[in-house]
């Protein structure tokens, strides 16, 4: 950080701002971007130091143009690694230097880093993961599917979910200033919906880009940096705490119920940065109800739209966070359902086994997984229209 | 500014156990010239350590930690294995995260504080096991070599993936007979250091540590060529005295058995580093 | 013992799952309610005072020179601690050590319960202690004994603690400090 008059200005030179302003305030400009772009003006007002990228499509192109970032001065450190696992690895090395961070992947790319996210938790590293779900081996596909999304739940990162690029855009930002938060500083995953996101052009309100969010300061975190500038001077991280004698179990529990807890503790500091864990949508008196997850909820939207032209009164319940999981505004929110659809983008089913599980004993609504679609196939609205038509037992007269 | 990280408050000072007040005044601070025999008189940066009675790699770490030019500067990055029940008794900041991963943490660590700390000489070492650096880590080790990481890579070899109950690993000579490798091992031993010099690394040294003051002076070449040209390999034998069956004061002759054998002492310095090394003898740091 | 977790078969409380957070910016905790920042100085000051063998566990960031805000608030903590007439313990650094702590003279995150049986401790105050060991110990200490635990953290503050002070900075220290003299005339 310099000083600069009275102003406050990075390292690349832009004018330091609170988070805040930066993501409430600042006068907003329209701009028709992809996700990929996106990604990029985000982290162009991140001051961000470190980013650490490995080609795999459909993320590729945001990993690009972080480099194109670099080369203009914005970012701090920037190269391709040797493959995914080490990729994470180095961004974690960036993260316990203490930088901020941020780095993308897809598919098959997040199960070969795998290893590498509850390390990130477990020693506290709020790296940010913009995650472009695509398909997971075998058979290989590039397509958008978000079975991905399921291995990463209890990794002990955060895990939020953009419906669009200008969702995706706020996210990056407020996901670095919650994750960061002293009681947080746990990872944050940023998900997509891989090409349907990333590829696609649509309007986005940017704020200007010569402001930034403040620097990271590595000096607040829960554990020192690993910089020899903060005691203790004799410090590992993180230890094999098994080996320390009598109760080392329980510090091992301990730690690990502490990365969970820290998950919570991002819950009012997620409702200040992205308003609420969850967006509604629709008529709030309708008692048939749509949950779901990024594009998932885009065409849920929709088709909310068109069974209200079959005279059908329906809403979306749309979860911006997983986890932290929105236990309270899920319940709240579908009180009065009688009943509850599921539309997913994979074959499993993982967000309907999330909602049955926190719905249990608290909702009578019937919860109907589906429906889904996987490996790439799209989810148009009318197929959710005509699940929910089918189970009123009404006519149903679309093209399906 | 970072010895102050060792300072105690002379309020809070007699409440303070001795080992650590001796870490403030009795190591060595601020003094390049620091070497192994500080040993006997000043305070030692490893507090203590549960490896075996007698294990070699007691007293490599012993040597390395003595050797270090910058301590209040040096950040190791371990793997996992028998040296990781060594780090948290370490005084400096170290790092064990995954088993592998060393040389990728690393490189991430030594690229954010050169951009963090632009001014200011931070030196970054890796120290793993054979199994870390040869086998299930052998694509991060290499790789940081092909990108000319500015890192010193220590290897303990003591030919076998100790902690895990004696395995066969990469560097077990051919023909031995370890779990995993019922029959012998199939294949040669594989010959790091060489890989070292090809993937990039501009000295490397392969040898025991039967001699402390030899293993003073590579390490501290190996941290100076580092710092100023890129990745540099240190190849030791340190026995896993448990697995080959010796007793807890035989560490030793079985190093210097094998300092006329497979770990004669073997040293690579390239043109860069040789100029990084007359340098550092001119200024008497050598 | 205090209470224990809801953690189901894991013996170790996580206070985040009985719904109690950090206190906001401004607030303090004790137990579950948010209180003012004076009233939760007053209650700590008071445990401090009447139970057993109070003692500060002061950690890294106040132990260490490392900064002026450091040496001052180690100046603090020695005033506190007389005017509290607690013992001092302190958390030198956070690593498993072998084979075991020496419980008279150090306490450490990963056992701290080991301390506070051996010295009987009924009520300590945290600080100085980076938050994620913090909150480790305190968890622990939490099920394993019956101490009241107060933490004055710089940062967010820490749930698991009977007593969380945040954003606790030298000027901070003084008000408490004051505080505590006023508490002691009445208790004492
Ligand atoms: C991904 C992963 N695979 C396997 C292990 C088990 N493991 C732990 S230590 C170790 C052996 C380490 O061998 P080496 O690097 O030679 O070190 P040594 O113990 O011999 O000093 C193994 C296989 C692990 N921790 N993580
Ligand atoms: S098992 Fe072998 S390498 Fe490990 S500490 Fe014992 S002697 Fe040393
Ligand atoms: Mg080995």
């Amino acid at each position: 950080m310099q000083k600069l008059g009275e102003e406050l200005r990075n390292r690349a030179g832009q004018k330091i701002v609170d988070p805040e302003y930066l993501l409430f305030e600042a006068p907003r400009e329209k701009v028709f971007m992809t996700g990929s772009e996106v990604v990029k003006e985000a982290v162009k007002r991140a001051s961000v130091d470190a980013s650490v990228s490995y080609p795999i499509t459909p993320q590729s192109e945001a990993a690009h143009l972080i480099g194109e970032l670099w080369v203009e001065g914005y970012v701090g450190v920037y190269f391709r690694g040797e493959s995914e696992f080490g990729v994470m690895s180095e961004i974690a090395g960036c993260s316990m230097a203490g930088a901020r961070t941020i780095t993308t992947t897809s598919g098959p790319g997040t199960l070969r880093a795998m290893e590498n996210f509850p390390m990130w938790a477990g020693s506290r590293l709020p790296i940010q993961l913009v995650l472009m779900a695509r398909g997971i081996n075998s058979p290989l596909s590039i397509q958008p599917d978000d079975l991905e999304v399921s291995f990463l739940l209890d990794t002990g990162c955060m895990v939020w979910y953009a419906e669009n690029a200008q969702e995706l855009f706020d996210m990056i930002l407020a996901g670095f200033v919650v994750a960061e938060q002293p009681d947080v500083h746990v990872p944050v995953i940023n998900v997509i919906n891989g090409f349907f996101i990333s590829h696609t052009r649509e309007s986005v309100m940017l704020p200007p880009d010569d402001i930034a969010l403040p620097p990271y300061n590595p000096y607040k975190a829960p554990m020192p940096p690993i910089d020899m500038e903060m005691p203790p001077g004799r410090f590992l991280r993180d230890p094999f705490v098994m080996k320390s004698n009598y109760i080392s179990y329980a510090t091992h529990t301990s730690w690990q119920f502490e990365v969970r807890a820290a998950i919570e503790r991002a819950r009012p500091y997620i409702k200040k940065y992205l308003g609420s864990l969850i967006e509604e949508f629709g008529d709030p008196e309708a008692d048939i109800v749509l949950v779901s997850t990024g594009t998932g909820a885009a065409q849920s939207k929709e088709a909310v739209r068109l069974l209200e032209d079959e005279g059908v009164k329906a809403r979306v319940v749309k979860l911006r966070t997983i986890r932290p999981f929105p236990i309270n505004e899920l319940r709240q929110a579908v009180k009065n359902a009688k009943v509850i659809f599921v539309p997913e983008f994979n074959v499993v089913g993982w967000l309907e086994r999330e909602i049955r599980r926190y719905l249990y004993k608290h909702s009578d609504a019937e919860i109907i997984g589906g429906p889904r679609v996987a490996g790439g196939m799209t989810m148009p609205p009318e197929i959710i229209v005509k699940d929910v038509l089918n189970y009123l037992g009404k006519e149903v007269k679309h093209v399906y | 500014m970072s010895i102050n990280i060792f300072k105690i408050n002379e309020d809070l000072k007699e409440f303070i156990p001795q080992e650590v007040i001796d870490l403030e005044e009795k190591a060595t601070w601020g003094n390049p010239k620091r070497g192994v025999m500080d040993l006997p008189y000043a305070k030692e940066l490893l507090e203590e350590h549960s490896l075996c009675a007698g294990c070699p790699e007691s007293m490599a770490f012993r040597y390395i930690l003595a050797s270090l030019p910058n301590p209040e500067d040096t950040i190791i990055v371990n793997s996992t294995g028998c040296t990781s029940l060594v780090f948290p008794h370490i005084a400096l900041h170290t790092v064990h995260s995954l088993f592998g991963n060393q040389n990728a943490v690393a490189t991430g660590i030594k690229r954010t504080l050169e951009w963090r700390f632009p001014d200011k000489v931070k030196d970054v070492i890796v120290l793993a096991g054979d199994g870390a650096t040869v086998d299930i880590g052998l694509d991060c080790t290499l790789q940081s070599f092909f990108r000319q990481e500015k890192i010193t890579t220590i290897c303990f070899d003591n030919e076998v993936y100790a902690n895990t109950g004696g395995q066969e690993s990469g560097t077990t000579v051919q023909g031995h007979v370890f779990k995993m490798a019922p029959k012998g091992k199939q294949w040669p031993k594989v010959q790091m250091w060489q890989l070292a010099i090809d993937s990039g690394c501009h000295y490397v040294v392969r040898m025991s540590v039967s001699s402390p003051k030899k293993v003073e002076q590579v390490v501290k070449k190996a941290i100076y060529v580092a710092r100023e040209v890129g990745p540099t390999y240190l190849h030791f034998y340190t026995p896993c005295i448990l697995e080959i069956g010796l007793n807890s004061d035989d560490g030793l002759m079985e190093m210097r058995d094998k300092d006329k054998e497979r770990f004669k002492f073997f040293e690579y310095v390239s043109p860069q580093a040789e100029e990084v090394i007359a340098k550092k003898k001119e200024e008497g740091l050598l | 013992m205090a209470t224990l977790g809801p953690s189901h078969y894991s013996p170790y409380p996580v206070a985040v799952y009985e719904n109690i957070l950090p206190p906001p910016p401004g607030k303090a905790l004790l137990f579950t309610e948010v209180v003012d920042e004076e009233v939760a100085m007053r209650e700590a000051a008071k445990a401090m005072l009447t139970r057993e063998n109070p003692t500060i566990f002061p950690g890294p960031q106040v132990i260490y020179a490392w900064n002026e805000e450091a040496k001052e608030k180690a100046r603090l903590i020695r005033e506190l601690a007389e005017v509290l007439e607690a013992k001092i313990i302190p958390m030198v650094d956070y690593r498993p050590k072998y084979p075991k702590i020496d419980p008279e003279k150090e306490i450490n995150p990963n056992h701290p319960n080991l301390t506070i049986w051996h010295n009987n401790i009924k009520a300590c105050i945290f600080v100085g202690v980076h938050c994620h060991y913090a909150n480790v110990a305190l968890k622990i200490i939490r099920a394993e004994t019956d101490c009241f635990t107060i933490a004055l953290c710089s940062n967010a503050g820490h749930e698991d603690a009977m007593i969380t002070l945040r954003d606790q900075h030298a000027e901070e220290l003084k008000k408490f400090i004051e505080i505590a003299k006023e508490v002691k005339k009445e208790v004492k």
